[in-house]
Formats: structure tokens, C-alpha cells, sequence
């Protein structure tokens, strides 16, 4: 009986004329082109619980921490303007205290997407859904160029709303303590714009280490090393070495991008710009060619 | 069309395939039968571009899959009924993969429907049993209507009524003059369900025949004659155009001569022999033998280094 339904719903007849009406993108080429397969990861990104979870904690993270930093931010020019010592700390971290109280949740930010950068690629290999994509793009590279794309915008939007929607949370919690916060004045704009390149940059960092490791413990805990442990041991570990290698540690160069002057140990602003995007462009390069000469 | 040269794959050590050629053609439902381990999924994984072959090559209809301009209409393959997003629905799997190639929605719900996937659709793949996640790979490979199926262990884990519905598919897309090459590692199965039949061991091609010919043992029917002189014999039955090999002293193993003609040819020449043993009744015989022998060799590592 089931055997007589197949034979009468499998006829592929239709299947192909209704394929043959399919190529509403790309002209009359049937195959993948890069608009497809960017499709095709929107689709496979917007269909994981996960992933919107990550995004979603991503939001309430930034938001929850711009709250409550614009309130410690409030509390300590409160007790400067009463306390004399704490003026003078106060005057030591720079004027504007209000500036970066929407950025405040960065570090959990990069954290989080990073993560999702590593997981996106590395579940392709632990579920084995690896092989259906690779089949269906079997130059590899479109595909693992189509993920980044959207691992990197995703991120930039997901940080630069939440950015926002966390300065206009703030704003009025600052205004009670007599703090002034302009979020459309280019400092507001450029930290911004500067925090939300750089987690879109930790995102493609954490991509290319989930395409390299294959494995999201080992791709989060390499993340996590490079962002969170190397500062602090560079730090740590005695010697004019690692206190000039800690300036090229991509954790470090956001300062130098953001910051209004030159910060001591630092580098330059253009130094810091070129150092982030070497930390993009190796991992990201030396991933794709792998992914292309690998085994699936 | 599937053609494959001298196809080979070597994992550190060990030789999972090699040096196989054979051709798969269309029209027809060419078996891939081998054991467990025989090298079946590393040569459909080359195939289908995932695995680079240490060296050797293959084609799909005169082109490395690579090398097309739209792979998923070239070639449906079912890999690995594993090839999902444990998170994601059955749906949106077939959604996204459809993307790639822009096959439409309309043509989503075909597979579904016509895989028996309605109602689980929706659900997240990883909860999916192994029978169902069968049905997936197969909606998958049907996605883009290709003219070339690669079914890997297709009826593994379904259901009785699955393995019918199998069966009669890949009946139906190879009567439409489709490509169909399924592998398993069970012969009762490709009795039933493959024309041709390419049987392979221990990373080589062991038999490629159609599967009539393998059933009756045309062609491939072995007598083991065992006999005093059996150098003379061998001349004898070589000379009548068998081909004989010679495993033990006193024992010869001829191919291509039934054992009446053997035994008229010894009497005719006063040759003693003293067994005559007809080895390959049935496909399934000739399979557990070679079965056996698998195990066997898998023992003697000396053997495998030595070849």
C-alpha cells in the first residue's frame, strides 16, 4: 500500500518544472550562488533556539549592565562632590565619567558572541550538518564566507542596539544624580560604532577558531584564553616582554581606538586599528584555507 | 553516471580504500555491498567531494562534484542519516538547504510529503528516531530533483514498512533512467533491490557483475578440486580455458569451468582427484565467505602489510 503511494507522490515531474521556476535569484544559474548560500546560513542562524538565546542574553546583558553602572556612576560623583578625595580620583579617570556607561556590558558582549561565533561553525562538525552543507556547497568556501558575513553583522547590530537601548536607559538614571549623557554626540557615537566593530571582530575570531578546533569546549576555552586569561597573565608575568606584548593582545586595542588621547602602554590609534584586523584577517585566512583542503 | 579510478584513501596507517574503479550507470540500481568497514562511506564521501582522495578520482556524470554548477541537482546523496542540525526543525533543514540552490518552498513540502515527514516536520532532527532521520536524508537528497542518487545504508534503523517504501523508490527513479547507487552491508537487501552489484572488501572491488549473474554464479562459479597431480590438472583445465588458482598444495581453486566438465577433463587424463567441491552456491554464500575472510585477514596484519 505504501509502496503505491511513493510510486504515485514521488513522480518528479512537478519537482522539476517548479525547480525550473526557482531562479528568481541569479538569473538562469541553478546552483549556489553567494546570495543563496547567504540565505541559506540566515535561515540555518534564524532556526536555532540557541542562537537567539545568546542574542537575546547578549541585550540583557548590555542593557542590565549600562543600568547599573549608570547608577554606580551616579553614586561615586555623588560622594565626589561631597568627598574631596574622591574628587581628585575622580578627576584622575578622566572628565567625562557618563560617557561609557552604555558600553559598560561590553566585556560580556564579546564574551557571548564570541561564543556563538565558535558554536556556529563547531555544532556544523559536532551534529555532522557539516557534510549537508558541504554537499550543497562543495566549494566550501561561499559558505564559510556567507557565515562569517552573518556571524559579523549580527554581532554589530545585536552590540550597537543594545548599546543604545542601554545609553537611553541610562540617560535618565545619570540626570538623577545631575550627569549629563549625549547620545547622539560623536564620543557617544564613535564608542559606539568602535565597541560594536570589535565585537563583530571577536565574533569572526571565535568562527574561525570553531572552523580550526572543530569543537566548541576547546574553541570557547581558546576564546576565553585569548581575551580574558592572556591579558591578565601578560600582566602578571614579569619582563618588558609581556608588557609590550600585551599592548598587541586584541582585548587591548579598543582603548587605544576609543580613547580621546594617547593612554600610556597603549598604541597608537592606526597601531591598534591594523593589530585588531590582523587578529581578524590571520585566524579567518588560515581557517578558510583549511576548511577548503580538510576532510568533512 | 558514477565512474571512479583507482580511487584511493588513506587514513594515517590504515588503507580504508584502495585503488577501487568501477562504474555506476544509469537506468539502474547499482548495489554498493561490502561489511562493515569495507571502505562503502569513504567512497560515497569521495564522491560527493567531503573526502579528498589520497589519490585516484571520481566523477558524477563526467565531472567531479565539485566541478558543477548546481551539486544538489546533479546529485542527491543521502551520507549519513546524522547530517542534521540536532537543534534544528526538519523543516528548516530542508529550508536552508533548498536556499542554497533556490529550490523553492513548494518543493520543501514535496520531499516532505512524499518522505512521510508531515507530521514530525516541525520538530527538532535530534529527536528524531533512527528511521525518521532515514526519511530526512532521503527528503534531502531528493531536494533538488538530481538525475544521480547516492543512498548510504538507506533501510538501516527503518521499519519494515520503510524498507518497502525504500525499495520501490529507488525501483521508481531508476526506471525514470536516474542514477541509484545504494550501498549495505546487507545481502538479502540487495537481492532484492539492486540490478548490478558492486561487492567490496577490505577497501577493494571484490565483485562487479550483474546481480543475476552474482545470484546464479555465472561467471564466478569456484570448484575446489583437489588432486595428486595438480600441476598436470592445471595445465589441463587451463588449456580449456578456466582460470585456476592454487591455494594449498594438492588443491586448486578453478573459476569458469562447472565441476563435470572438471572431472570429465581428469578422467579423460587419468588425473586422480579425490575432492570436488563446488564453492559459491548462492550470493549470500559467496558473501559470508567473503565475510570470513575479512575477519580473517583483519588478524593477520602481516598480510595487510605486505600487499
Amino acid at each position: 500500500m505504501s509502496a503505491m503511494t511513493t510510486e504515485s507522490t514521488a513522480s518528479p515531474e512537478p519537482a522539476s518544472s517548479s525547480a525550473g521556476h526557482s531562479h528568481g535569484h541569479g538569473g538562469s544559474l541553478p546552483g549556489p550562488t553567494f546570495f543563496r548560500v547567504l540565505n541559506s546560513e540566515l535561515i540555518k542562524f534564524r532556526s536555532l533556539l540557541s542562537t537567539l538565546i545568546l542574542l537575546a542574553a547578549t541585550a540583557v546583558v548590555m542593557v542590565g549592565f549600562g543600568a547599573l553602572s549608570a547608577w554606580g556612576t551616579g553614586q561615586f560623583a555623588n560622594a565626589a562632590s561631597r568627598d574631596p578625595q574622591a574628587a581628585v580620583r575622580a578627576a584622575s579617570q578622566g572628565g567625562d565619567l557618563a560617557i561609557s556607561v552604555p558600553t559598560s556590558g561590553i566585556a560580556f558582549a564579546q564574551l557571548i558572541l564570541g561564543s556563538l561565533g565558535v558554536l556556529l561553525m563547531s555544532s556544523e562538525f559536532t551534529t555532522g550538518m557539516a557534510r549537508s552543507t558541504f554537499a550543497a556547497v562543495p566549494k566550501r568556501l561561499p559558505a564559510f564566507t556567507a557565515k562569517l558575513v552573518v556571524v559579523m553583522v549580527v554581532s554589530f547590530a545585536v552590540t550597537a542596539l543594545s548599546t543604545w537601548v542601554a545609553g537611553l536607559v541610562a540617560v535618565p538614571i545619570l540626570d538623577n544624580y545631575g550627569l549629563k549623557l549625549d547620545l547622539a554626540s560623536s564620543e557617544s557615537v564613535k564608542l559606539l560604532l568602535v565597541n560594536s566593530i570589535y565585537v563583530a571582530a571577536v565574533a569572526a575570531i571565535g568562527m574561525a577558531l570553531g572552523t580550526l578546533l572543530r569543537n566548541s569546549a576547546g574553541g570557547i576555552m581558546s576564546l576565553v584564553g585569548i581575551f580574558f586569561v592572556a591579558p591578565i597573565a601578560f600582566q602578571l608575568i614579569p619582563g618588558d616582554f609581556f608588557k609590550e606584548a600585551r599592548k598587541y593582545l586584541p582585548g587591548n586595542t579598543v582603548e587605544p581606538l576609543t580613547a580621546a588621547q594617547h593612554v600610556p602602554d597603549t598604541l597608537e590609534t592606526w597601531q591598534a586599528a591594523l593589530v585588531l584586523g590582523a587578529w581578524v584577517v590571520i585566524p579567518v585566512l588560515i581557517a578558510a584555507v583549511l576548511l577548503k583542503r580538510r576532510d568533512v | 553516471m558514477i565512474e571512479a579510478n583507482g580511487l584511493t584513501k588513506v587514513y594515517g596507517a590504515k588503507t580504508a580504500v584502495a585503488g577501487v574503479s568501477f562504474t555506476v550507470r544509469a537506468g539502474q540500481v547499482t548495489g554498493f555491498l561490502g561489511p562493515n568497514g569495507a571502505g562503502k562511506s569513504t567512497t560515497m564521501r569521495m564522491i560527493m567531494g567531503l573526502d579528498r582522495p589520497t589519490s585516484g578520482s571520481v566523477t558524477v556524470n563526467g565531472l567531479p562534484y565539485v566541478k558543477h554548477t548546481a551539486p544538489l541537482r546533479q546529485v542527491g546523496a543521502l551520507l549519513d542519516a546524522k547530517a542534521v542540525h540536532t537543534s534544528r526543525s526538519a523543516y528548516n533543514h530542508l529550508l536552508a538547504m533548498a536556499a542554497t540552490h533556490g529550490i523553492p518552498k513548494c518543493r520543501v513540502h514535496e520531499v516532505i510529503e512524499m518522505t512521510g515527514l508531515d507530521a514530525v516536520a516541525r520538530k527538532k532532527a535530534g529527536g528524531f528516531s533512527l528511521g525518521m532521520g532515514q526519511r530526512l536524508g532521503i527528503a534531502a537528497a531528493l531536494l533538488g530533483d538530481p538525475q544521480t542518487l547516492i543512498l548510504d545504508e538507506p533501510v538501516n534503523g527503518l521499519d519494515p514498512e520503510g524498507v518497502v517504501w525504500v525499495r520501490n523508490l529507488v525501483r521508481y527513479l531508476a526506471g525514470q533512467g536516474r542514477t541509484v547507487f545504494l550501498s549495505s552491508h546487507l545481502m538479502s537487501e540487495m537481492a532484492q533491490t539492486a540490478d548490478h552489484l558492486i561487492v567490496i572488501g577490505r577497501g577493494r572491488v571484490i565483485a562487479d557483475a550483474p546481480i543475476r549473474d552474482i545470484i546464479t554464479g555465472k561467471g564466478q562459479a569456484r570448484v575446489r578440486v583437489r588432486t595428486d597431480q595438480p600441476d598436470r590438472l592445471r595445465q589441463l583445465l587451463a588449456g580449456r580455458g578456466a582460470s585456476i588458482e592454487v591455494p594449498e598444495r594438492e588443491m586448486l581453486e578453478v573459476t569458469g569451468l562447472e565441476p563435470k566438465a572438471i572431472a570429465a577433463a581428469a578422467l579423460e587424463n587419468q588425473v586422480m582427484v579425490y575432492e570436488l567441491t563446488p564453492l559459491t552456491a548462492s550470493l549470500e554464500e559467496a558473501y559470508m565467505e567473503l565475510t570470513k575472510d575479512d575477519v580473517e585477514y583483519h588478524s593477520l596484519p602481516a598480510a595487510e602489510v605486505s600487499k
